[in-house]
């Protein structure tokens, strides 16, 4: 109670005549401190010290069943010196490159046209749920649920042959990359549309108009204002995106048929095989690559500036 | 850009404007002649900015035609129309550079680089904002980022362009400047200029022609000056301001003059021309504020009665500087009635909230008004505008 009590002074504050203003402005402050400070805990508490934990045991030593407390690189090395690691990376980076550019282009038109196609209210929101739907099932039951949609004798195949466009079943639908793909811009796409959506929801329409009366056709437009004006929409939700696809593990082996794996599920491997220190050295490169990703989307949109516009 | 400098004149030919079953706009017509300041003045939703908006091609008609210069340009792209637009919140983009903002519709038109810029530092010297080129607009201040909405407008040279109340988003004193200001900019460049606006003052102040609309057609087409002291009817002389409506039964007519009784017993004379209304038939006339004399009623004495006198109670009194203006209520009657006295003549003999006054005028001083919606009269736009000028 005494939080809000003194949140709620703080809010005044700035309303007090110019010569309280010095005195009340250290309060102001660290009552903003103490508004973040349960976050903070939590943050601290269940994200740091774990991570700190990783760190620290990935330079352990490691014998059949046990950690052993060390100081030795010999993780780090053998991560970098297996070709395994590269071509799990370079796999998981293939797929976060592709799937990023699907649901760049698959968000970026929903987007679009839920923003300046759709003008009831209603609509909107009911199109938007409709772009929940995929998650309203568990993810096993989803993956399965492709299996006699994708299979060889699946739907799709049967009506690309009823169609007459195949003569035979495709072999390629699913267990392979392009059902990992497909997958992942299933679940995916919905984490570009909402950013997107925001920073689109936000340029007035009137600036359309005006690039219209300005002479710039249709895609004119788009290329013009309302891609640089949705940079930070496209920036938040590649984010989103690329790290959920460098985190997966379950779709990509199940996708797949077991063929592809990501970095992930090599990790996932160390830890069922109880090699802890392993699995936290290629936790923490994983942790630095993809934070290394973030910080170069975040370098080329300030994402901060963009959004107390 | 080669457009002619004339051929600015916009007509607009019986259109009528539907959004679903609302009718925006009624079968309207209205012609503005090439070089000259349009006003189209009215309360929010008459219309105004719809028609607006058909002229700029970003609404199409449901029926009628528009030309510009003598030609239709229903169905051309906003380019080939010659017009160019200023919009409301002035739509700048926030995201590029004031001298990207001007420069955009030449870099539209597949201009180079260096000549659009140019160009722009050009238009922006003319509005005095070369200093600011390099800022982007929401580093401006408001009378600012709305030069820079003109010189973006400009740059095509455009041989009409239509302002979407330009000055709304401006504070007072930004928007007795920046009104000044266009005019001079219109009458510069000689192009035809179409205003919305919903303020009466801006419209008289800065227009050669006013149209004021109601719900979707037009009540009247005039000069500036005889919009405000010949308002056609009620409605106009209302929306203007400035005039008090009078309306009556005739009782009696003689020698052109009409004497009328209103609902409350007052009783007014009308000089009707060679006008013969029938007795009983309703008639409206205007009376300016600034023509009423109006004089304190000694407490128990017996209330005036006679031609063009009322009698009322003094319900708010406002110091304009110049002049005062005094609200009356008037026994038995809704209509506010509003006396303009000079600011000497009141604060001679001050008067009170409460106070009991008779006010006066003269019969030749009232303007007979026409008592319902004016039929659509084109003509009558034309003649007025041609007439104002």
């Amino acid at each position: 109670m005494a939080m809000t009590d003194q949140a709620a002074d703080a809010a005044l504050a700035p309303a007090a005549p110019a010569h309280e203003h010095e005195a009340i402005e250290p309060a102001g402050e660290r009552a903003s401190w103490l508004q973040v400070s349960p976050l903070v805990l939590v943050l601290l508490l269940f994200f740091g010290l774990p991570m700190v934990v990783v760190f620290v045991v990935s330079f352990f030593d490691f014998e059949r069943t046990s950690i052993v407390p060390a100081f030795i690189l010999d993780n780090y090395i053998d991560l970098f010196r297996s070709e395994v690691t590269l071509r799990l990376y370079a796999s998981s980076l293939k797929f976060a490159a592709i799937v990023w550019l699907v649901t760049l282009v698959l968000g970026f038109n929903i987007a679009y046209f839920l923003v300046f196609h759709v003008d009831s209210l209603l609509v909107k929101i009911g199109l938007f749920l409709l772009c929940t739907v995929p998650f309203l099932t568990s993810n096993i039951i989803r993956m399965i649920s492709w299996i006699p949609f994708l299979g060889r004798n699946g739907i799709f195949n049967q009506a690309l042959m009823g169609a007459g466009i195949t003569s035979q079943p495709l072999e390629f639908l699913l267990f392979s990359d392009f059902a990992v793909v497909v997958a992942y811009v299933h679940l995916f796409t919905l984490f570009m549309v909402v950013p997107i959506f925001n920073s689109m929801a936000r340029i007035d329409p009137s600036l359309l108009e005006a690039a219209r009366d300005a002479g710039a056709g249709r895609f004119r437009v788009v290329y013009e204002i309302v891609l640089p004006l949705s940079r930070t929409g496209i920036a938040l939700g590649s984010i989103f995106v690329v790290t959920l696809v460098m985190g997966d593990s379950f779709i990509v082996r199940t996708m797949s048929g077991g063929q592809s794996a990501s970095v992930v599920s090599a990790l996932q491997n160390e830890v069922a095989a109880l090699q802890y220190p392993p699995a936290a050295a290629s936790a923490v490169i994983m942790v630095v690559i993809v934070t290394l990703m973030v910080a170069g989307i975040l370098r080329l949109v300030d994402v901060r500036k963009e959004l107390a516009r | 850009m080669a457009e002619a400098k004339g051929g600015g004149e916009v007509a607009i030919v019986g259109v009528t404007k539907r959004f679903g079953p609302t009718v925006a706009v009624e079968s309207l017509d209205l012609v503005v002649p090439h070089g000259s300041y349009c006003c189209l003045l009215g309360p929010s939703g008459c219309g105004k900015t719809t028609i607006l908006r058909m002229i700029a091609g970003h609404e199409t008609p449901t029926s009628g035609d528009i030309r510009i210069g003598g030609t239709s340009v229903l169905g051309l792209p906003q380019v080939q129309r010659g017009t160019a637009m200023m919009f409301q919140s002035y739509a700048l983009f926030p995201h590029r550079s004031v001298l990207d903002n001007v420069a955009f519709a030449l870099k539209m038109r597949g201009a180079g680089t260096a000549e659009r810029h140019a160009k722009a530092r050009e238009l922006l010297a003319k509005v005095q904002l070369d200093k600011f080129a390099d800022r982007l607009p929401a580093q401006l201040s408001g009378g600012q980022q709305q030069r820079v909405a003109l010189a973006r407008a400009l740059i095509t040279n455009p041989r009409v362009l239509l302002l979407d109340e330009p000055l709304s988003a401006l504070d007072e004193y930004l928007r007795l400047r920046m009104r000044g200001e266009l005019r001079r900019v219109q009458k510069e460049l000689g192009i035809t200029f179409i205003h919305v606006t919903h303020t009466q003052l801006e419209a008289i102040a800065v227009a050669d022609t006013v149209v004021v609309m109601a719900q979707g057609h037009i009540e009247q087409a005039a000069s500036a000056r005889d919009i405000y002291v010949a308002p056609r009817n009620a409605y106009v002389a209302r929306f203007i301001g400035g005039q008090n409506v009078l309306g009556g039964a005739v009782e009696s007519v003689l020698d052109g003059t009409a004497a009328v009784t209103a609902d409350n017993g007052s009783r007014f004379a009308f000089q009707v021309g060679d006008g013969r209304p029938p007795r009983g038939a309703r008639l409206y006339g205007s009376i300016r504020r600034d023509r009423i004399a109006i004089e304190k009623l000694l407490p128990g004495a017996k209330p005036p009665s006679g031609l063009n006198t009322v009698v009322g109670e003094v319900h708010t009194i406002e110091n304009q500087g110049s002049y005062v203006k005094v609200t009356l209520d008037l026994a038995g009657e809704t209509e506010e009635f509003v006396a303009n006295v000079a600011d000497d003549k009141f604060f001679a003999n001050a008067l009170e909230i409460g106070d009991r006054v008779v006010a006066r005028w003269s019969a030749s001083d009232v303007k007979l008004l026409d008592a319902g919606p004016l039929a659509h009269d084109p003509a009558a736009a034309g003649a007025a505008m041609a007439g104002g000028r």
